[in-house]
């Protein structure tokens, strides 16, 4: 008996281990084949057509592609989103390692002021439009602090200069401790030797943070960078809650025009390729950072 | 001999720094203090606001003399709000659960597994990362509107399943621990599925924490995706009802109520496991 099912066994034996391997991906495999993989190719797809709600569709090539790159209003919100992530991306990253700088040189209650300063990174986008929604409004929390002292009424997300900056605050008032995290992790690990050296030196502070904490702050502020741009680039959630595209599509940005045209215009195969152009942005950033990080490394 | 003066010297020098860093201390203590209170200051109003009593003037600036719960309860019982929080907890505890198995399955298989194809399958799927989900949000609701997806709890959900930063870091997790572990496993003759449920699993307990907080905020904050998907009022989660009060012209002390009861979950998560949020990010990069 037992010689016999030994002689079954290699032939179980060599199947049981890729078959298990296999039984334990399915579920994921299923997943990410229907749901990213099948939409991904669905995306290009769909922006060679003319694909309209009804599910009426006719290959129309490149036409969507051309008509983008005619359209002005595709013009304004690819202006608008760089405008705004040529704000929010620098304002993030300066706030972070301010406060990653600060945070790395106390010494007791660290834990306290990093909560605080990251209690903001835990609520959602929709939660900081509606309340600063509120502290901008004309008579809202600002204007009535700003009152005190006789300026303004300045209406932020009325003015077509200032909505983007505005908006920009919010998203780094809500995004910033996530940088800010990172950052403390990459001033943490400096060795404190090169530090006390320089300080032997007679280096002061400002000479060591620019000869030392930063180039060796780079990989962090470098993978801080990235990934702000990408997330910024995709902002949606604050412009629909705070500005619905507005003032006169000032804050009319790429992602926000993706849904209007989808959800609005149900115009799908146009949106789907508004969809692809933003799919390029971002790969373009990732694939930078990899060339960049890949060549540090070597 | 030589060692004791350098040590002198570098007792002396740690002296002296301590005695000069003081008044830095305090510097940078106040520092913070000014910037950590600018963060959570519009939470502070949103709070006054909502605990303020209707008839007394909104005063942001000061503390309410009389504190009350009107404002959320008024909020709470009417409009759909509870029915969106029910939504929102069935939205993220659902896919917290299958996200944790599932990735923790994948995860196991990657890690410990030889099957064919096994490379080429998770490289595919860690470069999905670099697709953003607006990108794809078109596609993903022709095909789930295909499936009669929209309006319900599945096309709500199935669609954020397939989640490849959990995979991953299930997988870098499980790489890490012994493989004498499984050997022993197979020669006590335990399943594949026993061996999974007894010893993957309660091995890869802290890491499964980790990503449970972030999958649960990721899914609590969640709002495009269910913004579309929700064509009924009944389907909105707390995000999505949260921006249609808004829309709705809901008296200020109303919406801040909703807003201040929509943050709660996110509070307590903060509360409770705060550590546990910056100590994976700062040594994963999770991003929520």
């Amino acid at each position: 008996m037992a010689r016999m099912k030994r002689a079954t066994a290699p032939w179980r034996q060599r199947w049981r281990e890729p078959a298990a391997g296999l039984l334990f991906v399915l579920p994921m495999l299923v997943l990410f084949v229907v749901f990213r993989f099948v939409p991904a190719l669905g995306a290009v797809g769909m922006s060679l057509t003319d694909y309209k709600i009804s599910g009426e569709w006719e290959f129309i090539g490149a036409d969507n592609y051309s008509r983008l790159v005619g359209d002005p209003v595709f013009h304004a919100s690819l202006r608008a989103t760089l405008v705004y992530v040529a704000v929010y991306v620098p304002l993030t990253v300066v706030l972070s390692l301010a406060t990653a700088l600060l945070l790395n040189a106390l010494v007791r209650n660290v834990g306290l002021f990093r909560g605080a300063l990251f209690l903001p990174y835990v609520t959602s986008f929709v939660l900081a439009g509606v309340i600063w929604l509120w502290v901008y409004q004309l008579d809202g929390l600002l204007n009535g602090l700003l009152g005190r002292i006789d300026v303004g009424p300045v209406d932020f997300l009325g003015d077509t200069a200032l909505v983007l900056p505005s908006l920009a605050v919010v998203s780094a008032w809500k995004g910033f401790g996530y940088s800010m995290l990172i950052l403390v992790a990459g001033l943490k690990a400096i060795p404190s030797e090169y530090l006390e050296a320089a300080r032997m030196d007679g280096a002061g502070p400002w000479q060591r943070l620019r000869s030392i904490v930063l180039p060796l702050l780079r990989p962090a502020l470098f993978f801080v960078l990235v990934v702000e741009t990408i997330g910024a680039f995709q902002v949606f959630d604050t412009i629909y809650v705070m500005t619905g595209g507005g003032p006169t599509r000032a804050s009319y940005t790429l992602v926000y025009g993706l849904f209007d045209q989808g959800f609005r215009f149900f115009d799908f195969g146009y949106a789907a390729t508004m969809g692809v152009v933003l799919f390029l942005i971002v790969l373009a950033f990732s694939l930078v950072q990899r060339f960049v990080l890949d060549r540090e490394e070597s | 001999m030589t060692i004791a003066p350098a040590r002198e010297r570098t007792a002396a020098a740690a002296t002296e720094t301590r005695r000069r860093a003081r008044p830095r201390q305090l510097w940078l203590s106040g520092l913070l203090a000014i910037l950590s209170l600018l963060t959570v200051a519009p939470f502070i109003a949103m709070l006054i606001v909502t605990l303020s009593p209707a008839d007394e003037p909104t005063v942001p600036y000061a503390w309410p003399r009389t504190l009350t719960l009107d404002n959320i309860s008024t909020v709470v019982s009417s409009s759909g709000f509870v029915r969106w929080t029910l939504n929102s907890v069935v939205y993220s505890v659902v896919s917290v659960v299958i996200i944790l198995l599932t990735a923790a399955m994948a995860g196991y298989a990657f890690a410990k597994k030889r099957f064919p194809g096994r490379d080429i399958m998770l490289w595919s799927f860690i470069a999905t990362i670099m697709v953003p989900f607006q990108a794809m949000l078109i596609p993903y609701f022709v095909l789930v509107s295909k499936m009669d997806g929209l309006d319900t709890y599945w096309g709500l959900i199935v669609p954020t399943l397939a989640n490849s930063q959990a995979v991953f870091l299930m997988r870098q997790f499980i790489r890490g621990l012994p493989d004498e572990l499984f050997d022993a496993a197979k020669v006590d003759g335990a399943s594949e599925w026993r061996t999974f449920w007894q010893i993957v699993l309660p091995l890869t307990r802290p890491i499964l924490a980790t990503l449970g907080v972030f999958v649960f905020l990721w899914h609590w904050n969640d709002f495009l995706w269910p913004l579309v998907v929700a064509q009924s009022g009944d389907m909105r989660t707390l995000t999505v009802g949260l921006a249609t009060l808004h829309g709705e012209d809901v008296p200020l002390a109303q919406l801040m109520a909703g807003a201040t009861v929509t943050v709660l979950p996110c509070l307590l998560v903060f509360a409770l496991l705060q550590r546990y949020l910056v100590t994976s990010i700062a040594t994963t990069g999770l991003k929520g």
